[in-house]
């Protein structure tokens, strides 16, 4: 039955969801600690001016650094790599291990031997992979309001979530991709892999097409668009990214379902 | 429950050009313990994990209590066990939250009791850790979550191997009161001994094909025993070799073998007791000798 797929997907969550939480707020800590000394230096700004542009496309800079405020200087520091970084590592992780991880170490049979449906199986891994994000969000939040305080950063309590909120939704659709290939193929290594070239594909796409002009209408396909391309933490929540990510999500979910649901469990 | 427990009707499984398992026709009716015999990679984890509905058959159907084993799948485990070839767990969790997840997936979370009394018959301590048990102990642990329901029909894949002698006895009245009460049992082996204490039936499948369905008393009619005997004196090995259903006669040195039916052994012992027998040894089939005698039979002896 679906509670129990829950209770012990979560409980096989949780070291990894601890892991990955005291990540991110040392993560935060350290960049708050870091931020007194760096606000009033125009050289750290100035130096990060003077980058190439593609470089600094990469890094949501590519208009210039603005470390006069908090939200400019996370949105550089924070947001655009490392943070996402390591909500992906956890989501694409959960993701993998939910269906082609279990596949990986034969265990898939036994659970399958029992009267649950695959997509009962797919769902509700892939329910505590979204509470495993959003229960990571909510430390992120608490950590930069917490963090922001204490170094002066002036974050705003609702443009922090919508920053947050943009970051989840951005992990739970490269989660989904990577138990989408997962579902479709029993295949770890695959599975990961192609999350993993997923996003970095996006960040570049997201990156470069704010440069070169061939690529810039190809710019809002990107999930790293939807996510931070309008900038959440200055700007608050984007609804259309938002949508539009939950709802490629919420496609991929279904498709894992559908594809697991066809083929040969072979392992 | 009126028609078979297990009913294979054409069943056919090929990954691309292979074929693993080729038009199968079986039926296993309630109460019987089936025993699936084969050599490694004849087919038997193949028409198994069909049975379980890991895979999708090329062609053909399997049915279990009258539901599609493929489709019907959810419906069919509430009222099955099974223990793979291969039995694997979640290395970090102890046997006890194994069989509490699974027993929370049948919605029956009684059955961690039945588990223990289980476990304690196997001498399997459960709040080990997985990665700390041997095979032998995973191998019970496998036992212990396909018995802990009581279900109607138990899928056990070479359920023995890796058991020491007295878990297997122990295992063989696990299966003698779970069809005292009703239950059907198929289970695979490559050795007839693990089979032959329990089955009622086997079948013999060999290169994807089921290639005989017998009684066991039947089958062990036909198995083919090797005899040696060592005679002194003068001997016509040639009055043997005149006995019906005798094959692979040699003799050389005063020593005679040959491959007999059991119907056969009567008059041959008669004939080499004209003489003076000085040593004589009687061998019982292993199953490698079986399937010489089917495969070296016409096929119209094939079912």
């Amino acid at each position: 039955m679906l509670p129990s797929v829950i209770v012990r997907a979560a409980r096989d969550q949780r070291r990894s969801i601890l892991v990955w939480t005291a990540a991110l707020v040392a993560l935060v800590a350290m960049y708050a600690a870091v931020y007194p000394s760096l606000k009033g230096n125009a050289t750290y700004s100035k130096l990060i001016d003077e980058m190439p542009k593609a470089y600094r496309a990469l890094f949501s800079v590519a208009s210039g650094a603005d470390f006069t405020t908090g939200a400019g200087y996370l949105n550089t520091e924070l947001m655009s790599f490392m943070g996402p970084l390591l909500v992906l590592l956890y989501a694409v992780g959960a993701g993998s291990g939910a269906v082609a991880g279990e596949e990986d170490r034969h265990t898939m049979d036994m659970v399958l031997a029992n009267p649950i449906g695959r997509g009962s199986l797919v769902v509700g891994r892939y329910m505590v992979l979204a509470g495993g994000v959003i229960a990571l969000m909510a430390v992120l939040w608490a950590a930069l309001l917490t963090a922001g305080a204490a170094a002066g950063m002036g974050l705003p309590v609702g443009r922090s979530a919508a920053a947050v909120g943009h970051l989840g939704a951005l992990g739970m659709l490269f989660g989904a991709l990577a138990m989408l290939t997962g579902a479709a193929t029993g295949r770890l290594g695959l599975s990961r892999a192609v999350a993993a070239f997923g996003a970095v594909a996006a960040y570049l796409l997201n990156g470069f097409g704010q440069l070169v002009g061939w690529i810039r209408p190809l710019r809002p396909l990107s999930p790293f668009y939807l996510y931070n391309g309008h900038d959440p933490l200055r700007t608050g929540f984007w609804m259309p990214g938002i949508l539009v990510s939950l709802a490629l999500t919420a496609l991929m979910v279904t498709a894992a379902v559908w594809a697991f649901r066809r083929r040969d469990v072979v392992a | 429950m009126t028609g078979p427990v297990i009913l294979l009707d054409g069943l056919t499984k090929h990954y691309g050009p292979h074929r693993a398992l080729e038009h199968v026709d079986l039926t296993v009716e309630q109460g019987e313990v089936f025993g699936y015999l084969g050599p490694n990679g004849a087919g038997k984890t193949t028409t198994i994990r069909l049975l379980v509905g890991l895979l999708r058959p090329t062609a053909g159907r399997a049915q279990i209590l009258g539901l599609d084993a493929w489709s019907d799948s959810v419906r069919i485990h509430a009222r099955t066990g099974y223990v793979p070839g291969d039995a694997a767990f979640n290395d970090r969790l102890t046997g006890r939250e194994v069989v509490a997840f699974f027993a929370g997936l049948r919605g029956r979370p009684a059955d961690v009791a039945t588990a223990g009394v289980l476990a304690e018959r196997l001498d399997l301590d459960l709040d080990r850790r997985i990665r700390a048990l041997s095979r032998g102990n995973r191998q019970k642990l496998a036992i212990v979550q396909a018995f802990m329901s009581e279900p109607d029909l138990l899928v056990l894949d070479e359920p023995t191997s890796g058991l020491d002698p007295i878990v297997q006895v122990e295992f063989q009245a696990l299966l003698r009161s779970t069809v005292e009460r009703g239950g059907t049992v198929l289970l695979s082996s490559h050795v007839l001994d693990e089979v032959q204490r329990t089955a009622d039936r086997v079948g013999m499948i060999r290169a994807g094909r089921l290639v005989a369905v017998e009684q066991l008393e039947e089958l062990r009619a036909k198995a083919l025993h090797r005899v040696v005997a060592r005679l002194a004196g003068p001997a016509d090995p040639g009055a043997a070799a005149r006995i019906p259903g005798v094959r692979n006669l040699a003799f050389e040195d005063g020593v005679l073998r040959c491959a007999v039916p059991e119907a056969s052994l009567d008059p041959l012992v008669k004939v080499l007791a004209r003489g003076t027998v000085s040593d004589l040894s009687v061998t019982e089939p292993d199953l490698e000798e079986m399937f010489l005698t089917f495969y070296t039979e016409p096929a119209s002896d094939a079912a």
